[in-house]
């Protein structure tokens, strides 16, 4: 409990000092259990070191800009395993022991699910609302939750559609613009030997996103309860079409991101990834011999020239609720996420797309043209970013919700069951997910 | 291991060499007790004080959490106060009525009956065959055949995935090239693709702990045999088995425990497969509960009816195969 910075004491006056800290306790009828670690003022001159556990790959450069820049605010970086969401295991795990860093890095969609274990700080009463025309507006609000700012954005990941452009040439297939023209384009492909697309059923953060474009909302709040709607109408509506490729046998349906995956995007089974910003480093690092086929292209739509995109990925900086100098944390993650030398250094390691508005220009994204012929690809994502349904809003439990999704879809794609049938399955899973988290829950339909 | 060994458990006592000496124990014996308590609770103490950390303490731990819930305030159940409560029997009813549990529960049985019959009467076979008189290249074959053992459950995992995966692995190439249309990370075939890495994995050492048994049977038992006439498959069939039975045993109970923890192999095969569900086996259910859904109270119930189930079924196959009249 005793930190390093404490100026050394008399035992009797420690020991006094917490018998005053019991008292004030027993004084406030235990109304707030949080005194005893209320956050400090960092006093003038004071040299403070704040821990930030991250997992983005060359995190470490814009935060030694930072600790060159501000000798008496250290930021230790303590690198995460991002494998199978174990850093938000990491996490769970130390706010309950008690004893977290002072910032994280937590993806947009998880957010909720530590508010639920009051992990974050709220970061309004800080200030921090000044900072919100910084970044877009959307991805600011992704981490709003009632009068509350819980994180600042640092990247997102609007999504659009990568392709073999040679295979697609030589098979006389044009770029689909909608959902119906994909359909066709699968049909060529697949009489040319090649699949357009893998169903991955574990893939529930793409499938949020597909249903997120459809004008989905899978969740909404009204006063104090959660309404959920995994089940509506524009989320049906792409799984029935998912279902219909699945079924005609158009997609495959093994598990994207995964060495046969990989391997299919290395000869031209899969020629065409819907995927993210994000997906040109990823591209790039695991189909080498492919540079300069590949072509981005905005995501299909549903209604002929539709403007409707959505987004996969994208994580923010929090800090967490036991920060013992907020202020600072919260002025660092600002930094961190709008300094232009800063989001530079990040670009470099290949972060994801800003969420700053300034400081960069969309030509900075082009980490790799040549790999795709030239193309500047990144316009393509920056138009789609700038066209997202930003009242897309996350609920707590995210993560269990893709589990179930993955258990309920890898079950229907085993027996043949309807992906409508999977839908209304996790909506109750999920409503009783969350009343068994103690939260007020509805269905929304 | 063996009985002999257990039923000597302090040298005999010296020969009349020094007679001269008294065994302290004849007189004054209370001081001296007091004083060999003390010993050998000197000696015992490490031991308890890292078993009850390490063993005790999670379990009362355990017990205690699958007791509890977590109960929410404020707007939206975020941002307002969370604080634990008895819950009693709720989180288990949680976990029993949750069928995705269960099935997982069926299915490690299922394998559990399927793998270890198969495996420890791989290894007895492995065991006899090095042991018997006419094997040759004894070392070399029981190293190899150990060797597995040495390599961590989730590395053996990714070699192994590396050979199941259609597009990287040479075996489905290989049958794809004679029209066999195989999948080892189908929905129907997965868990034995699983029962497979365990195999491989723990028959070496099971064929060991028998090899040792083995080797503990008097010469003179083979001796009688060989002077009786009895061929070598008699002499396996009616003095080897009899007298290995006691570490049958005990490879059984192990690879039982072992089936019902069943997590490594299906945790690495997961993001490889779209048939392996996050409820597999029940190890890996309790996994998600607690570190995907970080439900620690209902993972807790799970875990602690997982031990309760791997109790049951050890002690009741001690039972079914002791009954009293075998062992002493």
């Amino acid at each position: 409990m005793t930190s390093n910075d404490m100026h050394p004491m008399h035992r009797r006056t420690v020991l006094g000092g917490a018998a005053a800290v019991a008292a004030g306790f027993a004084l406030a009828g235990c109304g707030d259990g949080d005194d005893s670690d209320a956050p400090r003022e960092r006093k003038k001159g004071q040299r403070i070191t704040l821990t930030f556990w991250s997992w983005v790959p060359g995190i470490d450069k814009p935060v030694d800009l930072w600790n060159r820049k501000h000798p008496d605010v250290q930021v230790k970086v303590e690198k995460v395993s991002a494998v199978n969401g174990q850093q938000y295991a990491k996490m769970h795990a130390a706010i309950k022991a008690g004893s977290p860093p002072d910032l994280g890095q937590i993806e947009f969609p998880v957010v909720p699910s530590f508010l639920l274990d009051n992990g974050l700080l709220d970061l309004a009463p800080l200030g921090a609302a000044r900072h919100k025309a910084k970044f877009f507006g959307w991805q600011w609000q992704q981490s709003v939750f009632g009068k509350g700012i819980y994180a600042i954005p640092q990247a997102s990941g609007p999504m659009g559609l990568f392709l073999r452009q040679d295979l697609f040439d030589k098979w006389d297939v044009d770029t689909p613009g909608t959902w119906d023209e994909y359909e066709t384009a699968a049909k060529t492909l697949r009489k040319k030997g090649a699949w357009i697309e893998t169903f991955a059923p574990t893939n529930g953060n793409r499938l949020a996103g597909l249903a997120w474009q459809a004008g989905a909302k899978w969740y909404t709040t009204s006063g104090d309860t959660w309404i959920v709607h995994i089940d509506d109408e524009p989320t049906r509506k792409v799984a029935d079409y998912w279902e219909s490729l699945v079924k005609q046998k158009l997609v495959k349906t093994i598990p994207d991101r995964q060495n046969a995956w990989y391997k299919d995007l290395q000869t031209g089974t899969i020629p065409a990834w819907i995927g993210a910003s994000w997906g040109d480093a990823l591209l790039i690092g695991n189909a080498p011999g492919t540079k300069g086929k590949w072509r981005a292209a905005p995501l299909p739509q549903w209604q002929p020239g539709g403007q409707a995109y959505a987004n996969w990925g994208g994580s923010t900086t929090a800090v967490f609720a036991k920060a013992k100098y907020p202020k600072d944390a919260l002025d660092f993650a600002i930094w961190l996420n709008t300094d232009p030398e800063s989001i530079a250094l990040l670009i470099d390691g290949g972060y994801g797309f800003p969420s700053a508005k300034k400081g960069y220009t969309t030509g900075d994204l082009d980490v790799d043209k040549d790999f795709f012929g030239g193309q500047a690809y990144s316009k393509i994502f920056a138009d789609a970013g700038t066209h997202v349904d930003t009242s897309w809003q996350w609920g707590p439990g995210v993560d269990t919700l893709y589990q179930r999704l993955g258990d309920a879809f890898t079950e229907a794609l085993a027996d043949g069951g309807s992906f409508r049938a999977v839908l209304k399955k996790v909506q109750g899973q999920t409503i009783s997910d969350l009343k068994g988290k103690g939260l007020k829950v509805e269905s929304g339909g | 291991m063996s009985r002999e060994t257990l039923s000597r458990p302090e040298p005999v006592t010296p020969r009349r060499r020094t007679p001269q000496r008294r065994r302290p124990t004849s007189r004054r014996p209370s001081r001296t007790e007091a004083r060999n308590a003390r010993a050998a609770a000197g000696f015992v103490l490490p031991f308890l004080a890292l078993f009850a950390l390490c063993f005790i303490a999670p379990i009362v731990y355990a017990v205690h959490q699958s007791l509890h819930k977590t109960e929410r305030t404020g707007p939206l159940g975020l941002g307002g106060q969370e604080h634990e409560a008895f819950a009693g029997l709720a989180n288990y009813a949680h976990a029993l009525s949750d069928d995705r549990f269960l099935t997982g529960f069926g299915r490690v049985l299922l394998f559990g009956a399927v793998q270890i019959p198969l495996m420890i009467a791989l290894a007895t076979t492995l065991a006899l065959l090095l042991e018997s008189a006419a094997a040759r290249g004894v070392t070399f074959f029981r190293s190899a055949f150990f060797l597995p053992y040495g390599v961590p459950g989730v590395i053996a995992s990714i070699l192994w995935g590396f050979l199941y995966v259609p597009g990287i692995s040479p075996l489905v190439k290989i049958a794809d090239a004679i029209g066999w249309d195989l999948d080892f990370l189908s929905r129907g075939t997965v868990l034995w693709s699983i029962a497979n890495i365990v195999t491989w994995q723990f028959t070496g050492y099971n064929m060991l702990v028998l090899i040792a048994q083995l080797k503990a049977v008097p010469e003179e038992l083979y001796e009688a045999a060989r002077i009786d006439g009895a061929s070598a498959w008699q002499v396996a069939r009616h003095i080897k088995l009899p007298l290995i039975r006691p570490a049958l045993v005990l490879t059984t109970v192990f690879s039982i425990i072992g089936t019902l923890q069943l997590f490594a192999e299906p945790m690495v095969l997961r993001p490889l497969a779209s048939s392996i569900d996050s409820g597999f086996t029940p190890n890996l259910h309790a996994y998600s509960e607690a570190f995907v859904g970080n439900n620690q109270h209902v993972a807790a119930a799970e875990a602690v009816l997982l031990a309760l189930v791997a109790c049951v079924l050890s002690f009741g196959f001690l039972r079914l195969v002791g009954g009293g009249k075998e062992r002493r």
